[in-house]
């Protein structure tokens, strides 16, 4: 049983005090982690180390410190383990000449699956490009390129899946039929690790996140527990109620709120911990004789926890 | 076995679209277009003299090289820069056949069109006088020189992007320049050892012609064909160590 938020109990990619410098500039410093069944969401600002992380992961770079496994070995020396990952890239990556679905069975054919025809039609309809998928990939647009390399990356069945900004350029409704099948993905028990700046999209995609902040890692685990990790700044609540003054009035008198905004008859709180205030306001209520309709954290959100840790540093 | 086709295959469709089939098809038998527009009313002896001034003077150090640099240098240079190439190299196969079949598929393209700029030509002498005897050496010098650049030129395009402009330094300046003016380093050029290869293979009294047109220190056929397949296996071993050294993105 591991107590490190960072490792996972039975991990496909293994990352071990791993750093890569290019000349002076530092992209990843010392991250240790591991990746395992279901989505992880890769996590952090445009320059983070995101991508020098994911490109480590597949093997395209080399660490230039630490080690990294991928079902117990480093990819560059067993090209064997690639026949089980699969990798979306954030740069185009794609051959414009080439039909989506040339390339979807070429990706097969240098994945030795059997019949690459029918695997290419397979992963076609997986990401939906249907009729679109016999003309060249130079003429499609951003949104449906990222399709065709989830596509070519799913088309051998791979046991890991690593995106890169999978999501960029795609339009609401891609953007949702691709969370869902990355979901889907990971709750059949791949393992999916999916980098992105977008928060929200990592938060509708993963339970949970490594974040990277100037190349070393800044927090580890599900969302909600790196919030509760961050005891150091107060939660803020949403408390709606019929009397919004006098429980205003009431809950500074408490020692454990620290501060209290009034927005439009609703209760902005601020608390060090949370859970006592959430037993401590019902009976506050009672006193004033107040009508609590909401009560909810408003920064349990991945948003506020990418603020923090951007902030922080 | 089947990637390695597959690699190939797709390589000679990257490197030799109709764009490039067109230009390139028309640049392999302006030769042989410029020797039948000039060779028209001359003697047989006269006709292998403009044959062997297009030999020496266009098709092996002009034509040749600028067609093999071009096409090779793109086999691994615009996989790296389209970013194609993290496609490539995160597949279950070994990157020495990952840079064997980059290799194959530009040579092909590459003694096909150099190979059909030497039959062309040797097609035209042969129409023109009725000697057939340099029709092949000339198809297989063709190739031999455009596999010895081909070696050399897609690992140039895999490091840098300024490859063509690399290649054409190596052509007109070490070529063309350094080495004509010192013939011991003949066999370090690449258009000389398909010159080789056809002074070994056509008919003597062509050969013996060449050495007017400034052809000396030709090798023989057997150390020409060693030290292409030198070159080729140092250049698939030399591009299997960078794909797998090297960072590649």
């Amino acid at each position: 049983m591991t107590t490190n938020p960072a490792l996972v109990e039975s991990p496909t990619v293994e990352v071990d005090d791993v750093s890569k410098w290019f000349g002076q500039k530092v992209a990843v410093s010392n991250v240790t982690c591991s990746f395992g069944p279901g989505v992880t969401g890769l996590l952090g600002p445009n320059g983070a180390g995101k991508t020098t992380m994911l490109r480590m992961l597949t093997g395209l770079i080399r660490p230039s410190q630490g080690g990294i496994k991928v079902l117990g070995v480093w990819p560059r020396t067993s090209p064997s383990v690639y026949a089980n990952v699969g990798l979306v890239p954030e740069e185009a990556a794609v051959y414009p000449s080439m039909t989506a679905r040339a390339f979807i069975r070429y990706a097969a054919t240098l994945a030795g699956v059997a019949d690459a025809d029918e695997a290419a039609a397979r992963a076609i309809d997986t990401v939906a490009l249907g009729d679109a998928a016999d003309r060249r990939l130079g003429g499609y647009s951003k949104g449906m390129r990222q399709r065709a390399k989830v596509a070519a990356a799913l088309v051998a069945d791979p046991q890991i899946l690593l995106l890169d900004e999978p999501l960029n350029g795609t339009d609401p409704v891609q953007r949702l039929h691709l969370i869902n099948l990355f979901r889907q993905l990971g709750d059949e028990g791949r393992t999916i690790v999916v980098s992105s700046h977008v928060l929200d999209e990592v938060e509708r995609m993963s339970d949970r996140v490594i974040a990277i902040v100037d190349g070393r890692l800044a927090a580890a685990g599900d969302i909600a527990a790196i919030r509760r990790a961050m005891s150091d700044i107060p939660y803020r609540v949403r408390v709606e109620t019929d009397r919004s003054r006098v429980l205003a009035a009431r809950l500074l008198e408490e020692a454990l709120v620290h501060g209290v905004t009034i927005d439009d008859d609703v209760l902005h709180v601020e608390t060090g911990d949370l859970a006592a205030l959430g037993r401590r306001v019902p009976v506050i209520a009672g006193d004033v004789d107040a009508r609590i309709t909401v009560f909810r954290p408003e920064d349990a959100s991945l948003e506020s926890v990418f603020r923090y840790l951007v902030g922080r540093r | 076995m089947r990637a390695s086709l597959a690699i190939t295959t797709a390589t000679i469709r990257q490197v030799f679209g109709i764009r490039r089939a067109l230009i390139f098809g028309f640049a392999a038998i302006a030769p042989a277009l410029v020797f039948l527009v000039s060779s028209q009313t001359l003697a047989d002896e006269a006709a292998l003299n403009r044959l062997l001034a297009m030999v020496v003077g266009l098709y092996f150090p002009l034509l040749v090289p600028i067609v093999s640099l071009i096409i090779s240098a793109s086999a691994l240079g615009d996989e790296r820069r389209d970013g194609t190439l993290s496609f490539l190299v995160i597949r279950p196969i070994p990157r020495s056949a990952i840079s064997g079949a980059k290799f194959l598929g530009a040579a092909l393209v590459v003694g096909a069109l150099n190979g059909l700029g030497g039959g062309a030509l040797g097609l035209m002498y042969g129409l023109e006088t009725g000697v057939w005897g340099v029709l092949i050496p000339l198809i297989l010098g063709g190739i031999v020189a455009g596999t010895v650049y081909t070696a050399l030129f897609v690992p140039l395009g895999f490091f840098t992007d300024r490859a063509v402009l690399a290649g054409l330094a190596f052509v007109f300046v070490f070529e063309n320049g350094v080495v004509s003016a010192l013939s011991g380093l003949s066999a370090l050029s690449p258009w000389r050892l398909g010159l080789s290869t056809f002074a070994a293979l056509a008919p003597d009294s062509v050969a013996a012609d060449l050495v007017d047109f400034g052809a000396v220190n030709l090798s023989g056929l057997g150390s020409t064909t060693l030290r292409a397949f030198v070159v080729v296996a140092v250049s698939i071993a030399a591009t299997t160590m960078v794909l797998r050294r090297r960072d590649l993105a």
